[in-house]
C-alpha cells in the first residue's frame, strides 16, 4: 500500500506532461515517419538538400563557437569573481546577471545599433582611420555569434562561480608551495576541479544557442538561417508543417546527443569518487 | 647569522592594524621550532610569510645566504602541510605525492622511485591508487606530509597539521613527524595552539601574542621560567599577585607577607606567579617566617587525580591543586605555602 503512494504523488505531474507535452510532440513527429508506410525518407531528403544541410551545419558551428568562446571568456571571469570577498562577489554577480533582466529582443536591437553600417563600431573604426568604408558586421554569422555570446555568457559564469567558490583556496596555495606558478596551479588544479561546472554551463550555452530564435532572427537575417529560424519560416511563413516537424526532431536529437557527449567527457575526466570509501 | 632569519617583519592588511609587529625569529639548520599561541596571535600569518603566501609590509626573510623576501611561493622550495591538508581531490595518492616532482620536470623513473620510497616511508603504498575522498583523516594527513617531503624541501612548514585528528592518532602522528624530521634533518616550523603537542615535539618554542613573540626558548625553559605574564598564563600559571622588592631575593606581598624567591627581578614592583599544582596546603601554621599565607577554602572541585581549591587569602583568591585525601571542605581554614623555587617573577 505505502509503496503506491509515491506514484500517486507523481500522477498529477505525469498526466499533465503526457497530455500537454508528450501527446502533442508525438502527434507532430509521428507523421514525419509514417505516411502510409514507416520510412525515414523525409529526414534523408532533408539532409540531401545542400541548403538545408548548410543550415544544419551552420547551427552546429555557431553553437560550438559560442560555447567555446563562453568557456574561454567565462572561466577566468568566474574564477576572479569566486575569489573576491562576499561583498564584491554579490555585486559582481548582480552585474553579471543584469543583462538577463532585459528582454532578448531589446538586447538584440542594442547589437543592431552597435554593428550596423552606421553603427557605433563602424563609426569608431572609421574615425580612427582603420577602415575607409564600413564593414559588414550585421546580418552575418559573426553577429549571431556575438549576440549569442552576450546572451549566454552570464549563464556559464553563474554556473561556474557556484562550483569554483567551493574549491578550497588552500588547494591552490598547496600547488604553489609545490612549485606551480599561479597560472600552472590554475590549469592543473582549479580547471580540472571546475569540469563539472564547465560541463553543465556548456550544455546550457550549447542548447541555448541551438534553440535560440530571437537573436539569429534579428542579427542573422534571412541569409544566415539557423535551425530555429528555419523551423519558424517553414511553419509560419510557408505553412510547411511537415518540414518544420522534421527540423524540430533534428533539433531535439542533436541536443540529446550533445548532452550525452558532454556527460561522457565529464565522466572520463572526473574520475574521483567513482568508488567511495 | 642563523640558517633561517626573520628580521623586523611587519604585516598589515589594512595599513592601520598590524597583524605582525617587528617580528624577529631565527632558526638553526635541522631544528624543529613551534609557533605557539591562541588563535589570532599571528602564528599562522608568520608561517604564511615564511611560505611566501603573504608578502610582509616591512622586514626581511633569509634562508642560508639568500634573501627570499620577494621570492614567489613556487620558487622557494618549501614543503607545507595545511590544516585542511589541501590534497588535490582529482588526483590519486600517488599523483598527489608526485605533483611537485612532476613540476620540477624530473625523469619519470626518478619520480616513480622517489614517490614509491616516500609512500613506503609513510606507510601509504597500499593506498597509492586511491583518491583523497576514500582515505581516513590520518591517511590524508600522511599524504599531505609525504607530498611536502618528497620535493626535499629546504624548510618544512606545518600549519596545525594534527588539529583535525582524534586524540590517540594525534599522539602517534606527532611522534611520527618528529621521527621523520630527525631522520631527514629537515628544518621545520610547526604551528599549534596545543601546548602539550608543542612541548613534546619542539627543539624551541616561540610563544606568540598579538603579533609579537613573547618568549623564544626551549620547551623546558618556557615551562619552568615564563618571562611574561601572558606566557605564564598560556602555559598553566593561574595565580598572579603583586610583589614589592625588599632585597635581591626577598619580596613582600600587598599585605606585607614576606616572600622569598630563588629568582630576582630588576624592577621594584613585580608580579609573582605559581601553578596551582605547586602550591602546598596545610591545616596548621608551618611557623616559618616567610612564603606562608592564611586562607579559607571557598570552592572545591574534584579533578580526578586531585582536588582543586579556590582559597581566599589576604592577597586575593589562589587556585591550589592538592592530592590529599579526604582533603578540605568549603569553609576550612588553611595555610597556603608558596615554595620559593616554584615562584616565578614575570
Amino acid at each position: 500500500m505505502s509503496k503506491k503512494i509515491p506514484y500517486l504523488i507523481l500522477a498529477p505531474g505525469l498526466i499533465l506532461l503526457v497530455f500537454f507535452l508528450l501527446i502533442p510532440l508525438v502527434s507532430v513527429i509521428w507523421p514525419t515517419f509514417y505516411n502510409g508506410t514507416l520510412s525515414f525518407d523525409s529526414y534523408i531528403s532533408f539532409f540531401k538538400d545542400t541548403y538545408n544541410f548548410g543550415i544544419f551545419i551552420r547551427t552546429i558551428r555557431v553553437s560550438i563557437i559560442v560555447t567555446v568562446m563562453c568557456i574561454i571568456l567565462g572561466v577566468p571571469t568566474a574564477y576572479f569573481i569566486a575569489g573576491t570577498s562576499a561583498k564584491w562577489r554579490g555585486l559582481l554577480m548582480a552585474l553579471t546577471l543584469f543583462p538577463m533582466l532585459t528582454n532578448s529582443v531589446i538586447r538584440s536591437f542594442a547589437w543592431i545599433n552597435l554593428l550596423g553600417q552606421n553603427g557605433v563600431v563602424n563609426k569608431l573604426l572609421a574615425s580612427i582611420g582603420i577602415i575607409s568604408k564600413p564593414l559588414t558586421l550585421l546580418y552575418t554569422e559573426f553577429s549571431i555569434i556575438i549576440g549569442s555570446i552576450y546572451l549566454f555568457l552570464p549563464i556559464l559564469i553563474i554556473t561556474l562561480v557556484g562550483v569554483m567558490e567551493n574549491i578550497n583556496p588552500e588547494i591552490m596555495e598547496a600547488a604553489e608551495t609545490l612549485g606551480a606558478s599561479r597560472i600552472k596551479a590554475f590549469i592543473k588544479v582549479v580547471l580540472p576541479l571546475s569540469i563539472p561546472g564547465i560541463i553543465v554551463g556548456s550544455i546550457l550555452v550549447f542548447t541555448g544557442t541551438l534553440t535560440a530564435y530571437t537573436t539569429p532572427q534579428l542579427l542573422g537575417g534571412n541569409r544566415n538561417m539557423m535551425l530555429s529560424t528555419f523551423l519558424y519560416q517553414n511553419a509560419m511563413t510557408l505553412g510547411n508543417w511537415e518540414d518544420a516537424s522534421v527540423i524540430a526532431l533534428i533539433m531535439i536529437v542533436t541536443t540529446l546527443i550533445v548532452m550525452k557527449g558532454f556527460n561522457l567527457i565529464a565522466n572520463r575526466i572526473d574520475k574521483r569518487g567513482e568508488q567511495d570509501a | 647569522m642563523s640558517f633561517v632569519d626573520l628580521k623586523n617583519i611587519r604585516v598589515s592588511y589594512d595599513g592601520k592594524n598590524n597583524i605582525l609587529k617587528e617580528l624577529n625569529l631565527s632558526m638553526e639548520k635541522g631544528e624543529l621550532i613551534s609557533l605557539l599561541g591562541p588563535s589570532g596571535c599571528g602564528k599562522t600569518t608568520t608561517l604564511r610569510v615564511i611560505a611566501g603566501l603573504i608578502e610582509p609590509n616591512d622586514g626581511t626573510f633569509t634562508v642560508g645566504d639568500s634573501n627570499l623576501t620577494k621570492v614567489p611561493v613556487h620558487k622557494r622550495n618549501f614543503g607545507m602541510v595545511f590544516q585542511s591538508y589541501a590534497l588535490f581531490p582529482h588526483l590519486t595518492v600517488r599523483e598527489n605525492v608526485g605533483f611537485g616532482l612532476k613540476l620540477r620536470k624530473e625523469k619519470k623513473e626518478v619520480i616513480e622511485k622517489k614517490v614509491q620510497a616516500i609512500l613506503e616511508a609513510t606507510d601509504l603504498s597500499h593506498y597509492a591508487e586511491r583518491y583523497p575522498k576514500q582515505l581516513s583523516g590520518g591517511q590524508r594527513q600522511r599524504v599531505a606530509l609525504a607530498r611536502a617531503l618528497v620535493i626535499e624541501p629546504q624548510l618544512l612548514l606545518l600549519d596545525e597539521p594534527l588539529s583535525n585528528l582524534d586524540a590517540k592518532l594525534r599522539i602517534s602522528m606527532r611522534i611520527e613527524i618528529k621521527r621523520i624530521q630527525r631522520k631527514l634533518g629537515i628544518t621545520t616550523v610547526f604551528v599549534t595552539h596545543d601546548q602539550e603537542e608543542c612541548f613534546s615535539i619542539s627543539d624551541k618554542v616561540a610563544v606568540m601574542n598579538n603579533g609579537v613573540i613573547e618568549q623564544y626558548d626551549s620547551p623546558e625553559e618556557i615551562y619552568k621560567n615564563p618571562k611574561t605574564e601572558f606566557v605564564a598564563r598560556f602555559i598553566g600559571f593561574e595565580n598572579f599577585f603583586a610583589l614589592t622588592k625588599q632585597d635581591t631575593h626577598t619580596y613582600t606581598t600587598s599585605d606585607g607577607t614576606l616572600i622569598e624567591t630563588v629568582h630576582s627581578a630588576g624592577r621594584q614592583q613585580t608580579t609573582g606567579t605559581i601553578r596551582p599544582d605547586d602550591i602546598l596546603l596545610s591545616a596548621h601554621d608551618q611557623e616559618i617566617p616567610s612564603n606562608s599565607l592564611a586562607g579559607t577554602i571557598r570552592v572545591r572541585t574534584f579533578l580526578g587525580k586531585s582536588y582543586q581549591y579556590e582559597v581566599e587569602t589576604s592577597i586575593g583568591k589562589l587556585l591550589v591543586n592538592d592530592v590529599q585525601v579526604p582533603g578540605y571542605q568549603v569553609g576550612d581554614k588553611v595555610f597556603v605555602v608558596i615554595p620559593k623555587e616554584k615562584l616565578i617573577l614575570v
